[in-house]
């Protein structure tokens, strides 16, 4: 696993060409992923092609951060003429007319698109097992969840099989799959990032973000994605800042908030020692840990599923079998072959959230549910403003525990939801998050933690997170 | 028993912008099935809305026209619901928070109160080949942007309520806001109707009409449905809660679904589109740039140029024709005898070929300069006439027109005087015995002197010449 800041250097001074680079992560593709199943697609040909015009573009001395560099893009992301599936039957064979502004943005400066990563279906769930195409492997432990639903993104970076990745988060989709495989993972300030062209979770509360080996790369990968744009009405009027430029920066009088709720009975005692630990080392820097409280963060889950769930009933409705995706054979009369489209293209969890949805906005039941729901995320929005007016960041665990096995919660949905308790609360409030490896637990599996900052406030936890990546020594997955 | 009719209406206005409300595509009616149409408007995973801001003016001066509250804040949500012409399952609408409210409209002095307008897109259409059993979506509908006008059940009968949608409907066109050609379904009416005997105050249960698409079938939607809901109540049975069809070839009304079949629409905020603000300074500058509504427009013509009440009102009611009058007249000040060419020759030019004005062929300053030839005495009254008919079938200039048609009337005095003396020449004895006090000989030398001169001369000058000639 090389860091994007090192390889740019090996193609700038010629090391090595951005075509042989290629390559080499498409042969290691092939010869890895079949263990971790993290791409649902490679892209040989048009990758080969790009990485051709990346080496032009560093010849003619016009490289910037990400020329050259192989990116993996997750499938829930539109590209022009490549598949993009959102790990479900329902799109198995949906080819875009067009690319996500992330990736024309990825496009315009050189990037290498290697393949489309693998998730949960329509980015629905933590663990990757929820795939139409077969669920992701932990590069740690192959008997272990990559996390979710980016865990295809941080799967293959992890593994070595893209040198940064783009992913999306709804509650934790980038956050919690980079802390299970070991890698850093930031969810930008919602409206950060152009959402035109990833394919809608839940509206108000999705957001791409980079996931990469480190916290500098996850900034340089930011920098080339983020910015106004005039086809999402909810991205942000904001100048680009240069999201790594704190990096290095004293961390001198920065006030941590330890909000105390998210070190509760919920988590794991060796994730608890780790994030602490990881506190001790901002202390020492000579930074000032601050007590803070989110008392409705026991609220957080539920808000955050009817919310998520709502609008995903709604962004799904679409696939109808009767313009793109998956059509039944099946249905005599417009209502059937609508039913039956969904009942077979769709897979369990899935219509599980469009059930929850659809039951949160009916009528009778929408102030009970949708409208409690709202309340809450203004509660916890404003339980954020009073922790952030005390200090500049807020240090969490990312999740309660390590990656588990495979298949371990089958049985117990509600116990997988209560999972995402510690990330949730940054989509509901729209706020920027990085989460970092912090530690192993016994077994070698990695330990995430998460620095949560103020809205627009990224390159604040970059340089925070990018100071304790200097100094902890990253243990590599071995396949 | 009697009853009384309680109607509201849900106006559908399809606005004059453009492009759609959530994408670049035209918004023209028509095209070839399927040919304005985007990844937005049909609805491809990935894609977003983007407001149109120019539909959210023309919403605000819909407001305006009619007399409501343009809301500072107005947002979008989502109204869920499965059907073929609707590309993403949902209809992106405006339900908690619409951007106008409280108008209302005066017909026959009484106010028509407006519960609200709100902005949504339209949905597509749907081509069913009956014969095939196959059905087709043609998408160019899609995401056009339209109002709904949501008026109380204050309407009180069937020509009431043509009233108040002919009257919407100019005012919307006069506020550049709609077409209003109920043919092309630019304007589709909804009507709510329930029946409450004389002397209650409590309204009966309604039936809704969907989807009118002309003032006659609303009238007889309405006329239809009052006498099926009286017979009903009649027998002592009740009006059931439900959306009706009107079929226009039977004249009447068939139930759709009943309110238990009713589609919930699980409204929600819509999350992809910012709220709607506006500042006062925001709304000032669209109230300014308000074109002049119909009521102002009458007081300029009575009392500006003072028309009669009854030719102001005709010019009126076709925006069309009083926008060509308007121009016309702006060439020319002689108001009333333009407005008397429009409204008489040609309405009548019209009329018989079928044409609207926007078809004809020559300007209102064409029209503008026959009234000016024939104020300058250049041609006569009848000339004009003829002058118009020309410039109707195949354009051109007036003046052209009249010089190569010798319509110009002869008003040099010195020509036509020399042409008399010709003839008092030639017609010795008619002019002895008209001198001897035979006044019946005058319009035998006149109509000499008209032959000579041909169909231009001035008859006002040619008979005041003769006289004088004859009198020496």
């Amino acid at each position: 696993m090389m860091s994007i800041a090192k390889l740019r250097k090996m193609l700038d001074t010629r090391q090595i060409s951005a075509i042989e680079l290629t390559q080499a992560y498409l042969n290691k593709i092939k010869e890895v992923d079949i263990k971790i199943n993290s791409y649902i697609s490679v892209c040989e040909e048009s990758a080969a092609g790009a990485a051709k015009e990346a080496q032009k573009l560093i010849d003619e001395g016009k490289a910037s951060f990400l020329t050259g560099i192989p990116i993996s893009v997750k499938d829930n992301i539109c590209t022009l003429g490549i598949k993009t599936t959102c790990a479900s039957k329902m799109l198995e064979d949906f080819v875009p007319i067009y690319d996500a502004t992330v990736v024309q943005k990825l496009k315009a400066v050189g990037a290498v698109i290697l393949g489309k990563t693998n998730m949960d279906e329509f980015a629905m769930g933590g663990s990757s097992q929820t795939s139409y195409f077969g669920c992701v492997r932990n590069p740690y432990d192959t008997s272990r969840v990559s996390g979710g639903s980016s865990g295809g993104a941080a799967a293959s970076v992890s593994a070595g099989l893209c040198a940064g990745a783009l992913g999306s988060d709804t509650g934790g989709s980038v956050r919690q799959p980079a802390s299970f495989c070991g890698v850093t993972g930031l969810k930008p300030t919602y409206g950060a990032v152009s959402r035109y062209g990833l394919i809608a979770f839940a509206s108000s509360l999705d957001q791409i973000g980079p996931i990469a080996y480190s916290a500098e790369d996850c900034g340089g990968i930011l920098n080339v994605i983020a910015g106004y744009d005039e086809n999402d009405a909810t991205s942000a009027k904001r100048t680009q800042n240069s999201f790594g430029g704190k990096i290095g920066m004293s961390l001198k009088g920065m006030k941590i908030g330890i909000p105390k709720e998210f070190f509760g009975n919920g988590i794991h005692d060796e994730v608890k020692s780790a994030v602490l630990s990881a506190a001790d080392f901002y202390r020492q820097a000579g930074c000032e840990l601050v007590d803070v409280s989110m008392p409705s963060l026991e609220y957080a889950v539920s808000a955050y599923y009817l919310i998520s769930s709502a609008e995903a009933a709604s962004n799904l409705s679409r696939y109808d079998g009767i313009k793109f995706g998956y059509r039944s054979t099946n249905g005599e009369s417009y209502e059937e072959l609508v039913k039956n489209t969904r009942r077979e293209g769709f897979g369990e969890e899935v219509k599980h959230r469009i059930l929850l949805g659809n039951y949160a906005l009916s009528s009778g039941y929408y102030d009970a549910y949708y409208n409690n729901a709202s309340k809450i995320r203004t509660q916890i929005k404003k339980e954020y403003n009073d922790i952030f007016a005390q200090c500049d960041c807020i240090l969490t665990p990312t999740a309660p525990t390590v990656a588990y096995r495979i298949g371990e919660f089958e049985n117990d949905p509600v116990k997988m939801y209560l999972a995402d308790i510690c990330t949730v609360t940054v989509n509901i409030a729209g706020l920027p998050a990085i989460s970092t490896t912090c530690g192993y637990d016994s077994a070698g599996m990695p330990i995430g933690m998460s620095i949560v900052g103020k809205a627009f406030g990224e390159a604040e936890i970059i340089a925070a997170a990018d100071a304790f990546e200097k100094q902890f020594a990253r243990q590599e997955a071995v396949l | 028993m009697r009853y009384i009719p309680v109607i509201g209406l849900e106006i559908h206005a399809e606005m004059l912008t453009h492009s759609k409300v959530f994408c670049t595509c035209s918004a023209e009616f028509g095209g070839e099935e399927n040919s304005r149409v985007c990844p937005r408007c049909a609805g491809l995973p990935g894609t977003l809305p983007v407001l149109n801001q120019g539909a959210v003016t023309l919403a605000a001066k819909a407001g305006f026209a009619l007399d409501c509250t343009v809301n500072p804040y107005s947002a979008f949500d989502r109204k869920n619901y499965f059907y073929p012409d609707l590309p993403k399952a949902y209809q992106i609408t405006q339900f908690e928070k619409p951007i106008c409210t409280d108008g209302k409209v005066n017909i026959r002095g009484k106010d028509i109160r407006i519960n609200r307008i709100h902005i949504e897109e339209d949905a597509g259409k749907l081509i069913h080949d009956e014969y095939e059993g196959i059905s087709f979506a043609d998408y160019n509908r899609c995401g056009v942007p339209l109002i709904e006008i949501v008026t109380e059940p204050d309407l009180r009968s069937a020509d009431e309520a043509k009233e108040f949608v002919e009257e919407v409907a100019l005012r919307l066109k006069y506020a550049g806001v709609c077409d209003a050609r109920m043919e092309q379904g630019s304007l589709r009416v909804d009507v709510n109707i329930s029946l409450m005997p004389y002397g209650s105050s409590e309204f009966g249960t309604r039936a809704e009409i969907k989807n009118l698409n002309s003032l006659k079938s609303i009238v007889r939607a309405i006329e239809y449905e009052i006498e099926r809901q009286t017979e009903i109540l009649d027998k002592g049975e009740k009006v059931v809660q439900e959306t009706r069809r009107f079929n226009d070839n039977h004249g009447n009304t068939k139930a759709l679904r009943s309110k238990e079949e009713a589609h919930d629409y699980r409204y929600f905020p819509e999350p992809d589109i910012p709220p709607v603000l506006f500042s006062e300074a925001e709304l000032s500058a669209i109230r300014e740039s308000m074109p002049e509504m119909p009521q102002k427009r009458f007081e300029r013509y009575t009392k500006e140029y003072g028309l009669p009440e009854k030719d102001a009102e005709l010019l009126i009611g076709d925006k069309d024709l009083s926008d060509f009058y308007d121009a016309a007249a702006r060439c020319n000040p002689s108001y009333k005898a333009i407005a008397n060419l429009v409204l008489v020759e040609l309405l009548r030019n019209l009329n018989d070929s079928g044409m609207c004005i926007s078809d004809v062929k020559f300007s209102p300053a064409n029209l503008a300069q026959i009234v000016k030839l024939s104020d300058e005495g250049k041609i006569s009254k009848n000339a004009a006439k003829d002058i118009l008919k020309i410039l109707f079938e195949s354009g051109g200039d007036p003046l052209e027109i009249a010089k190569a048609n010798n319509l110009i009337m002869e008003s040099d005095a010195s020509a036509l005087e020399s042409i008399i003396d010709k003839v008092i020449a030639e017609n010795a004895d008619s002019v002895e015995s008209y001198k001897s006090g035979n006044q019946k000989v005058f319009g035998f030398l006149m109509g000499q002197v008209v032959k000579e001169a041909g169909k231009g001369a001035n008859p006002q000058l040619a008979r005041d010449l003769l006289m004088k000639k004859l009198a020496d």
